[in-house]
């Protein structure tokens, strides 16, 4: 903290020089977080469509493998998307992950402070009886879960990635036999074991995309009539929605409903 | 029927050697429309003469009541004991510098905070006495209403998270006090000067919208409203500056 001067109403003063130092990390911190709110609403988008699409399993293998020869060979977009999303996947992940060192600063704080109170023997503790919860916030709580998700999402998601790249250059026709993603290739997939991993990225997902999404709308919109309460019943929407047709086109591929599909 | 409360006040003096922060507890009749501000003056009268903590107003304006209630920071002077369980939990407001038990001294974070944002109407203009005052539009007028009514009482602080692990980040007191004068059509900061005030890391941008300062602040401020305002002022002013730069 500086110290305290008493001078009161000090003339306006116009400190800006040219390209000061101060405008560059302004121009910085603007970019920085244009660039993970950009690629973060980006993705949300793409999670929006992807999940839709991979749902159509639910209605019939048939639908599932039209959407996607439509996808690859009508439009051809899944191919270039998938080195799009890869890429704008990695950049999200170095921006917005700018914010973890805070965490990792927080800890580091706790941590002294820890240190500092047992030294001094001045520690204490909640009374585990007590009525309440110390500081829990519903909203602080969530942008926790996002850094949690975000981790998982950026194993499982590359991972998934990776695989689907690697299936552009085999399964989907330069090396294989069978031209394009079929029903039972992506069924194969899943129903070898991989449903856990896919359930697992899928939950995350839909979790991290859905308080994003809330939280992007509230730092940016909240003074339009995009007010904070109808982004939170947004975010409760895309999470049940999302949560709930995820994990039926998950369990779908894994192999219970066979049969039931035609 | 009138309850009997149960208080858990957090004690410390650290002016005091070899006290230890240790956590009291008192037991109080409840009586009709009591607030935690009147409790803690009976505490204070017949259990605990010793009893450290703030008050002026008793009316929700001075803001020197704030402390944690029951896990959420806000004004003893407007909380009433009805509305909480039976056992009522009292600590000091986190982040700010404690003075003795519920007491932290808020006022110079407040101080610095109004220094680094120059909370000041910036003009260059020679004040006119006999001169009619200016117009301004009503939507103006409301809005910036709406940010001075802030009491200084740093709820919002102690609520964000973000302020607990940067201490330098200006927080929901300090954007709200930027928005004020944003709105000011008096205020003759260019787009520059506000730009490489708010757009940092410190500023806007270390926000990362987790609300709590809205849900907490006792005086309900539109802090979510005037944070866009500021985030989509800058998004677009950068240009503006980025100009002004090049043409000068
Ligand atoms: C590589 C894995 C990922 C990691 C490590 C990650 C991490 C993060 C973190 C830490 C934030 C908070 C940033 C902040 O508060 O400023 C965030 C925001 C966000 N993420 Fe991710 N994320 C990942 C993948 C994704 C994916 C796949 C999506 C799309 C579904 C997504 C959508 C979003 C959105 C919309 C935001 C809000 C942006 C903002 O508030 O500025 N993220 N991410
Ligand atoms: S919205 Fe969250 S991060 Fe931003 S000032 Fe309020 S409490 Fe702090
Ligand atoms: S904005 Fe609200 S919570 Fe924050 S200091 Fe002002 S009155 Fe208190
Ligand atoms: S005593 Fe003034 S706000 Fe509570």
């Amino acid at each position: 903290m500086t110290g305290i001067d008493t001078e009161l109403y000090p003339k306006a003063e116009t400190r800006h020089s040219q390209k000061s130092s101060a405008f560059k990390n302004a121009k910085k911190a603007l970019r920085d977080e244009r660039i993970s709110g950009l690629t973060g609403a980006f993705l949300a988008f793409f999670i929006l469509g992807h999940l839709v699409l991979e749902s159509s399993i639910l209605v019939s293998a048939k639908l599932y493998e039209d959407v996607a020869y439509f996808m690859e060979h009508t439009v051809p977009m899944a191919q270039p998307l998938i080195f799009i999303v890869t890429i704008v996947f990695f950049i999200h992940f170095v921006w917005a992950g700018r914010k973890i060192p805070g965490k990792l600063r927080e800890r580091k704080m706790m941590l002294e402070l820890g240190k500092k109170l047992k030294a001094s023997k001045k520690g204490w503790q909640q009374d585990p009886k007590s009525d309440i919860k110390l500081r829990k916030h519903f909203e602080t709580s969530m942008w926790i879960t996002q850094v949690r998700t975000g981790m998982i999402v950026l194993a499982t998601g590359a991972f998934h990635l990776f695989l689907v790249m690697w299936n552009i250059f085999t399964d989907m026709g330069v090396a294989g036999q069978v031209v394009g993603l079929t029903e039972e290739v992506a069924t194969a997939r899943v129903a070898s074991g991989l449903w856990i991993l896919y359930g697992v990225l899928m939950l995350n997902v839909v979790a991290h995309m859905a308080i994003g999404v809330y939280r992007l709308i509230v730092k940016w919109f909240a003074d339009t009539w995009f007010v904070r309460n109808y982004a939170k019943a947004l975010f409760y929407f895309l999470f049940w929605f999302y949560t709930i047709l995820g994990t039926a086109t998950v369990i779908a591929m894994a192999g219970p409903l066979e049969g039931i599909l035609s | 029927m009138a309850r009997t409360l149960t208080f858990k006040i957090f004690r410390y003096n650290p002016t005091k050697d070899n006290d230890e922060p240790h956590i009291e507890t008192y037991e109080l009749e409840e009586t009709p429309r009591l607030n935690i501000f009147t409790a803690l003056h009976r505490i204070r009268e017949k259990q605990a003469s010793d009893l450290m903590y703030d008050f002026v107003c008793r009316a929700g304006i001075c803001g020197s009541c704030a402390m944690m209630i029951n896990g959420r920071p806000t004004l003893a002077c407007r909380t009433l004991t009805a509305d909480l369980t039976d056992t009522i939990e009292l600590y000091p407001l986190p982040f700010f510098k404690l003075l003795g038990d519920l007491s932290v001294d808020t006022g110079v974070w407040f101080h610095d905070m109004a220094k680094r944002v120059e909370s000041w109407i910036h003009t260059q203009k020679e004040f006119d006495p006999t001169a009619v005052e200016e117009r301004m539009d009503n939507d103006t007028a409301n809005k910036i209403y709406e940010s001075e009514r802030c009491i200084e009482c740093g709820c919002c602080v102690a609520a964000c998270a973000t302020a607990q692990v940067y201490p330098d980040f200006l927080g929901a007191a300090g954007l709200n006090r930027i928005g004020r004068f944003m709105f000011d059509p008096r205020d003759q900061r260019g787009e520059q000067e506000w730009f490489e005030l708010v757009s940092t890391d410190v500023g806007v941008f270390g926000c990362i919208g987790m609300m709590a300062c809205d849900d907490v602040c006792p005086k309900d401020l539109p802090l979510l409203e005037v944070f866009s305002y500021i985030r989509r002022k800058m998004n677009s002013g950068v240009q503006v500056a980025v100009k002004d730069l090049e043409l000068s």
